[in-house]
């Protein structure tokens, strides 16, 4: 069976590299070159490859980025100069990863895993998110927008609240939806700025311009827009801790 | 040699603190002698004059037997030994002095016997209080230079080290061009060598001559040409005439690197990265700019580096040195000024 590959590298001379070694190996095809990560998630999308290298710092988004926006059915191979430390976290979701510069020999074991691998590993959002170095918070997140990605940066966000599996992610006036649990997107997003008011609402501090009093054990919280988004008693607790710390 | 005799200033002021001593040991003498005010001084006079000297001795022994270290029982007994001795000396000499005395003033022996008892006290009280003394100042000496030790340790660790990220990827370069293209190839690795080996050399210094700092900029630009190929520009703009001036080591280099990482490595089209150095009487300017996508994802670490050098030019010129970093549209702009001092 013939693997099709996309590469995504914003460097011509790794891609060449990476060209040259796959021309040894009779089965890969390669199906798309792709130079930063709005390139990547496209070509990804449309062609729906067996397989993508992928490297890191790419500009537009990165890899972990394109990560987000991709199918499970695509085994993904990290290429990057990332110290080992750094990559533990890959394994989760990713098939392998290659630390620049790398040997055939060490090519060929990737491609080998990826071979092997006999159903697609589902990359939930929690997995996707574990890929990312720890102790970093998401500045933006990236949405799947049709065949578009769409890129808010963390401040333009207003709110995410929880829809099943989904959390609409509101912005600008917008909603986005993103398949993800609004707990790992909590975990994602810097504590100081984003705060869990409700169960299903995570809100970004800087929008709250007050919380009124609803009944006994609840609240409500307005917003700068003038969305009010239900507070619970937790909520509330955080809710006044940070603003009792400053 | 003792450091009061190392200046004809604190020579003087050594000296000028030892009239008011002088003063107390006649007043003393007067006191308890029942000496008249100018035989006292006379017999005085020549002692204190010796002593003040004497009172500098402690210094070597106090060096050979620091407070921390030193065995208590032989420190008692080495400075008891030498304030006993030299308060005997300082004694004698007095004793001497009026024993010259005793032909033109009657009587004056005996009633220096009688100050000697309350005058040798005294004079091995101040004895031991020039040991304090001693002990106090090279304590505080000490902990003066271990202060400068960890501020060159600190500046040592604040300076920028080769980014490794660079390092893999460059060789990832070498490794691409070795089949299709050896000839550049090789160039890659001599680059590469070069730059590595001017940064380790460099990095082992303070300050360094701007000429030096601006080289070592180029050969990071060389390095990263054959990375990034069209997609770096680099245009200069060099006032010459100040190749000597100092800066610090490692300064300029990590800046240029910054522009490269953040701002041209995340344009897809590339872009130009402008430098340039101005120099007056008194200040330097470096200005770097580079463009940049404000919608590009994070690279991670943004802004340490700045710190890092910020730091540094507060460690060696306090205020006199800024780093400015200006955002406009699509544009960035670090400026940084440092006051002009030449190159030893």
């Amino acid at each position: 069976m013939k693997l099709r590959a996309v590469m995504a590298d914003d460097e011509e001379l790794a891609r060449r590299l990476l060209r040259e070694y796959l021309a040894t190996e009779p089965d890969i095809e390669i199906v798309g070159e792709c130079s930063n990560g709005f390139e990547a998630v496209k070509a990804i999308n449309e062609e729906k490859p067996d397989l993508v290298f992928l490297d890191i710092q790419m500009p537009k988004l990165d890899g972990f980025e394109v990560l987000e926006l991709i199918d499970d059915s695509v085994a993904v191979v990290f290429v990057t100069a990332y110290d080992q430390y750094a990559m533990r976290a890959f394994d989760a979701a990713a098939v392998d990863y290659l630390l620049k510069p790398f040997p055939l020999e060490r090519l060929r074991a990737a491609l080998g895993k990826v071979r092997e691998r006999k159903s697609p590993v589902v990359r939930t959002a929690e997995l996707r998110q574990s890929a990312r170095p720890p102790g970093e918070f998401l500045e933006r997140l990236v949405v799947k927008d049709g065949p578009r990605v769409h890129v808010i940066p963390a401040g333009r966000l207003d709110y995410a609240a929880a829809q099943d599996d989904y959390v609409a992610l509101r912005s600008d006036g917008k909603d986005w939806l993103k398949q993800q649990t609004i707990s790992s997107l909590e975990a994602a997003l810097d504590p100081r700025r984003f705060l869990r008011l409700h169960r299903s609402y995570l809100v970004n501090v800087e929008r709250i311009t007050r919380i009124d009093a609803n009944s006994k054990d609840s609240w409500i919280a307005v917003l700068t827009d003038g969305s009010k988004i239900p507070v619970s008693r937790t909520g509330y607790a955080k809710f006044r801790e940070i603003i009792g710390g400053e | 040699m003792h450091p009061i005799l190392q200046s004809w200033r604190r020579f003087a002021t050594w000296m000028a603190a030892w009239v008011p001593i002088g003063a107390i040991l006649v007043l003393v003498t007067h006191l308890s002698g029942r000496m008249r005010w100018l035989e006292a001084a006379m017999v005085i006079a020549p002692a204190v004059a010796v002593f003040s000297f004497v009172c500098l001795s402690p210094f070597h022994v106090c060096k050979s037997l620091p407070l921390r270290s030193a065995r208590p029982g032989q420190l008692m007994l080495h400075h008891v030994a030498a304030a006993l001795l030299l308060t005997g000396g300082v004694m004698l000499i007095a004793r001497f002095t009026a024993a010259l005395l005793a032909p033109n003033f009657r009587g004056i022996e005996t009633r220096f016997l009688a100050a000697a008892p309350v005058l040798s006290l005294m004079v091995l009280l101040i004895y031991e209080m020039s040991i304090a003394l001693h002990y106090a100042a090279l304590e505080l000496e000490a902990s003066r230079r271990s202060e400068i030790l960890a501020r060159d340790s600190q500046l040592k660790a604040l300076k920028a080290q080769v980014n490794p990220h660079f390092l893999f990827n460059s060789l990832n370069s070498i490794s691409a061009l070795t089949a299709v293209n050896p000839t550049e190839a090789r160039e890659m690795c001599i680059r590469l060598a070069d730059f590595l080996r001017t940064s380790l050399r460099l990095g082992e210094r303070v300050t360094i001559p701007l000429a030096e700092e601006l080289g070592l900029t180029k050969m990071y630009l060389d390095v990263e040409q054959v990375r990034f190929g069209g997609k770096l520009r680099v245009v200069q703009d060099i006032n010459p005439g100040c190749a000597n001036c100092s800066v610090p080591a490692l300064v300029l280099q990590p800046l240029v690197e910054n522009a490269v990482k953040h701002g041209i490595a995340m344009m897809d089209e590339g872009g130009e990265i402008r430098m340039s150095v101005r120099h007056d009487q008194d200040r330097m300017r470096f200005t770097i700019s580079n463009p940049f996508d404000p919608e590009a994802p994070s690279t991670g670490r943004n802004g340490i580096g700045l710190r890092n050098i910020r730091e540094r030019l507060e460690a060696f010129y306090g205020s006199a040195a800024r780093l400015d970093i200006e955002l406009e549209e699509r544009l960035y702009r670090v400026t940084m000024t440092i006051p002009v001092r030449m190159h030893k």
